[in-house]
């Protein structure tokens, strides 16, 4: 597959005939099916949505900004498809539209002639792969070839960038939630102090109180567990709902996995509990009537 | 206002009383009811009686006769149903918040069964604690705790906190507290409730060492020793006064 | 005495008091940052963009400066439009291209490109894209002005001569126009990235150079505009004139580049919220339980004549020390995460280097942090103020102190 990019303009026209330039190359070579004079082409959601165009709508595409309709850089089109963006992180803050020609059709209107900016190959297997790579890059007719997965580690550098840093926001609201956990605990546990010292006074050996303390932070833990994911799923629900609306993208911006859903539980818990049966313990140690403030 | 004050205020020449002189306190018909879940309990049910300034008088009965609840009435803690308290010809129990409050600062002293000492200030600052309430300056104030604390016989204690003292220290720095804004009136309940034989005689000591320089003491007990030291004795039971003893 | 008092309060529970000043550190820290990513990336923009006082850019239609590999034909008419504007004092042209830098095969032959460098046409006398470090501007014929990262991957230092090329034909593989440059100077570019080799030629000698392609062209085109005039209408006509390019203002540029990166000014909002929340709650918690634990003593405060008011402005102290404690250690925090965080987002491809995410303003900082100590002041007074309301002789009866 080979692509041309480049930018072009974008006249609407209504009805009307097929502009210059229109006439088939494929004419002169027998044996080729004739092109027709008004040509299919698929433009991106955004484009339809901001032009108000329908599929079956003429326009006009220039090579050039500010040329004419009947300029030789310059082309009447009809809208076929629309093609919706992909979920490619890399290209969500780019505002600019897509459109997608025959590839003969764009050289002509960028004045490209018989070039293109790149091929894209389709490979047997990976060895297959290899060899291709060494023979292209040999041959080096002024160009290298790279495998795909080399171009996508480099391209997707700015997505690299933006996942380390929420990794290290992450890690920040992290701490700040861990400290606000365990203080909560605290105070709850030590909030317990006179049953605590009742209990005690009764003859309930310091085993038990600590165990029901450090079950009552586990039952907490794990509650606020559970609807801190309920909370978590739903405002990813609405990031993704409010971001795609604003970059008219199907990107996924945040998602609850299992792995992340399961990583905030055991921290939670393991946080609550150590909390709980720190403070308990600490507690269980207090003599009674100190407990009471005597 | 000094007793002394307070004595030519109210027209009092000895601790004694002169008869025909408006007492300091005067209780009449005074009623308190409690709310306690759906029952309503009568804790006092028609108390009067009047105390001279300069009188040492002891409320004695059984538990649950209404001695403390008729202290906190005293001390405008709390209000009264029905009846009037008069302290110095003031309707306590028509005080708004801020008056009540004003007045348990400047005119009452309060001594409580457990001391009610805050935990994480020392002796001297606990003292303190009223006067900076009252606006006095940090040296004047300061100076007041000492001297305090040297009259209840703890000058050498001043730096400790609550939990380094016994009780009966303890109590010394409340009943210290208590005088800190030189209030005309003392009301102690069951000062000596939480101490030993030989602490609560220190106590009572000093009370009487109090009472003798003018201050009219009311104090709530159990202890017959306490009861007996003062000139007045006042019986309750179930929310009514049953004998006083002049 | 009654900071005294709070202090002793505070003192009494010496772990909860420090994980709860830990906890309000850490949202001062968090929220102090999200300011600083709020206003620090168009403070940082709108700085770079000014930087030599050029308000005004004509790019291609369509694009953004140097957005694209896309140039301005009829280069001269251009310049002629936007120069026959009087509010227009100053213009500076500017021609974006690849150089490249040969090297010598073993042979004595030629062998491929030694190093590949952005370079930029520039006019010296006019020029806002570098600031001079070492050596003098390169004024005509073939001399340049080189980065640092340029003379690091050539290895080259200012006198030095070196072969460079431009207009690589990659099929003829052919260079359109090659010429022995002088190095005649050190710059710091403000647009390019650091790590970038960047190299400044005279605009006409990488116009020759690059052929075609150069030939009566230009990538960009900078404006300053007169004191007093109005920029925006500067920007307005020259538009209307010149219909074949995009006139950017220094507004206009900041509000795309907001656009773009509004994803951050989002984020910083949002987590600037939650930070400011979990401080006001974690303050809220510690207060209302502190004063409920202490029922009975503020009972007995209120027995022995202590006012309403001055309770609840005891416990609002305490509040108040807190979050003052922990904004203070929340700022040193803060400004550490900050540089550490700017690095990363520093990393971002094709970002200038003298670009900033986070940028410290004073005033952002006290308004931030003083609005996070106003919630902990606020934090202590309702459970106080419900405190000292209680009736005093039930609340000394229920509540054994002592």
């Amino acid at each position: 597959m080979a692509r041309v990019l480049g930018a072009l303009a974008v006249a609407p026209v209504l009805g009307g005939a097929p502009g210059p330039g229109a006439a088939s190359v494929a004419e002169a070579q027998p044996g080729v099916r004739p092109i027709p004079a008004v040509r299919g082409v698929a433009v991106d959601e955004r484009l339809r949505d901001d032009l108000g165009v329908c599929l079956g709508d003429r326009v006009v595409l220039l090579g050039r900004p500010g040329d004419g309709r009947d300029s030789a850089l310059a082309d009447t089109v009809r809208i076929d498809a629309f093609v919706r963006r992909g979920a490619d992180p890399s290209e969500v803050a780019r505002a600019e539209y897509r459109v997608r020609l025959h590839l003969d059709q764009l050289q002509r209107l960028a004045a490209y002639d018989n070039r293109v900016d790149r091929f894209a190959v389709a490979t047997r297997d990976s060895a297959a792969t290899e060899r291709v790579l060494g023979a292209v890059n040999e041959a080096a007719f002024g160009f290298r070839a790279h495998r795909s997965r080399d171009v996508a580690v480099r391209t997707s550098r700015t997505f690299q960038v933006v996942q380390r840093f929420h990794r290290a926001i992450g890690v920040i609201t992290v701490v700040a939630s861990a400290v606000f956990l365990l203080c909560i605990l605290l105070l709850k546990v030590d909030e317990r102090r006179r049953d605590v010292a009742a209990l005690r006074l009764m003859g309930i050996s310091r085993r038990t109180v600590v165990g029901a303390l450090v079950l009552e932070a586990s039952l907490v833990s794990l509650l606020g567990s559970a609807l801190g994911l309920g909370v978590g799923w739903a405002v990813t629900q609405g990031i993704n709902w409010y971001y795609q609306g604003v970059y008219r993208t199907p990107l996924l911006f945040a998602l609850v996995t299992p792995g992340v859903a399961l990583f905030a539980v055991t921290l939670s818990l393991a946080l609550g509990v150590g909390a709980g049966f720190l403070a308990a313990r600490r507690m269980a140690r207090t003599a009674p009537l100190a407990l009471f403030g005597r | 206002m000094t007793p002394q004050e307070l004595a030519d205020a109210v027209g009092v020449v000895d601790g004694a009383g002169r008869r025909g002189a408006p007492p300091l306190i005067r209780v009449a018909g005074v009623e308190r009811d409690y709310r306690m879940g759906e029952e309503t309990v009568h804790a006092l049910r028609g108390v009067s009686f009047d105390v001279a300034a300069g009188e040492w008088l002891a409320v004695v009965g059984p538990s649950g006769c209404g001695k403390s609840t008729l202290l906190n009435l005293l001390g405008a803690v709390d209000r009264p149903s029905r009846g009037t308290v008069r302290i110095a010809g003031e309707d306590v129990g028509a005080m708004d918040d801020r008056a009540a409050t004003s007045f348990r600062l400047r005119r009452v002293g309060f001594v409580f069964q457990r001391f009610y000492l805050m935990p994480m200030l020392t002796a001297r600052e606990n003292v303190e604690l009223p006067m900076a309430e009252a606006g006095v300056g940090r040296a004047e104030r300061q100076a007041r705790a000492r001297e305090l604390l040297a009259y209840v016989g703890l000058a050498p204690r001043e730096r400790h906190r609550p939990a380094q003292l016994s009780g009966g220290e303890q109590q010394r720095v409340a009943i210290a507290r208590a005088l800190a804004n030189r209030p005309a009136l003392l009301l102690a309940d069951e000062p000596t409730g939480e101490l030993d034989a030989r602490t609560g005689a220190e106590i009572i000591d000093l009370l009487g060492r109090l009472h003798a320089e003018g201050t009219t003491i009311l104090v709530v007990t159990h202890d017959e020793t306490l009861a007996q030291a003062g000139g007045r004795r006042i019986h309750m039971r179930d929310g009514l006064v049953e004998r006083d003893d002049k | 005495m009654r900071l005294a008092l709070a202090a002793a309060t505070l003192l009494r529970h010496r772990t909860r008091t420090l994980l709860a000043v830990l906890g309000v550190a850490v949202s001062a820290a968090l929220l102090l940052d999200m300011v600083m990513l709020a206003g620090g990336m168009r403070e940082s923009f709108r700085d770079l963009l000014l930087v030599r006082g050029y308000q005004l850019r004509l790019s291609p239609k369509g694009t953004l400066p140097f957005d694209s590999d896309a140039t301005m034909e009829r280069a001269a008419a251009l310049l002629a439009a936007v120069r026959a504007d009087p509010r227009i004092v100053a213009v500076s042209p500017i021609l974006g291209g690849q150089l490249h830098v040969l090297g010598a095969a073993p042979d004595g032959g030629e062998s491929g490109p030694a190093a590949t460098a952005f370079a930029m046409g520039l006019d010296a006398r006019v020029q806002g894209d570098y600031e001079l470090v070492r050596g003098r501007h390169a004024v005509a014929g073939a001399e340049l002005v080189a980065s640092p990262a340029f003379l690091r991957a050539t290895g080259a230092g200012v006198g030095d001569t070196l072969d460079v090329a431009a207009g690589f034909d990659p099929q003829l593989r052919q260079y359109a126009g090659r010429c022995r440059a002088v190095v005649v100077g050190e710059g710091r570019f403000f647009y390019t990235p650091g790590e970038q080799p960047v190299a400044a030629l005279p605009l006409a000698t990488l116009q020759a150079m690059r052929g075609e392609e150069g030939r009566d062209r230009l990538s960009l085109v900078m404006a300053r505009v007169a004191d007093g005039a109005d920029v925006e209408q500067v920007r307005a006509e020259l538009q209307r004139r010149v219909p074949r390019v995009s006139a950017i203002s220094t507004a206009t540029a900041l509000a795309q580049v907001e656009q773009r990166l509004s994803y951050f000014r989002q984020l910083a909002f949002i987590l600037g919220a939650i930070s400011l929340a979990i401080g006001f709650l974690l303050v809220t918690t510690l207060v209302t339980v502190s004063v409920n634990e202490r029922v009975g003593e503020i009972a007995v405060l209120r027995a022995i004549g202590v006012s309403r008011a001055h309770v609840v402005q005891q416990i609002v102290l305490e509040g108040s020390a807190l979050s003052l404690a922990g904004a203070a250690l929340g700022l040193a925090l803060g400004l550490v995460t900050a540089r550490y965080l700017n690095a990363i987002l520093g990393d971002f491809p094709g970002l200038p280097a003298a670009f900033a995410f986070f940028v410290f303003r004073p005033i952002d900082a006290w308004r931030a942090l003083g609005l996070l100590v106003l919630s902990g002041v606020l934090a202590g007074v309702y459970p106080s103020w419900r405190a000292a309301s209680l009736p005093i002789a039930t609340t000394l009866r229920e509540e054994a102190v002592g």
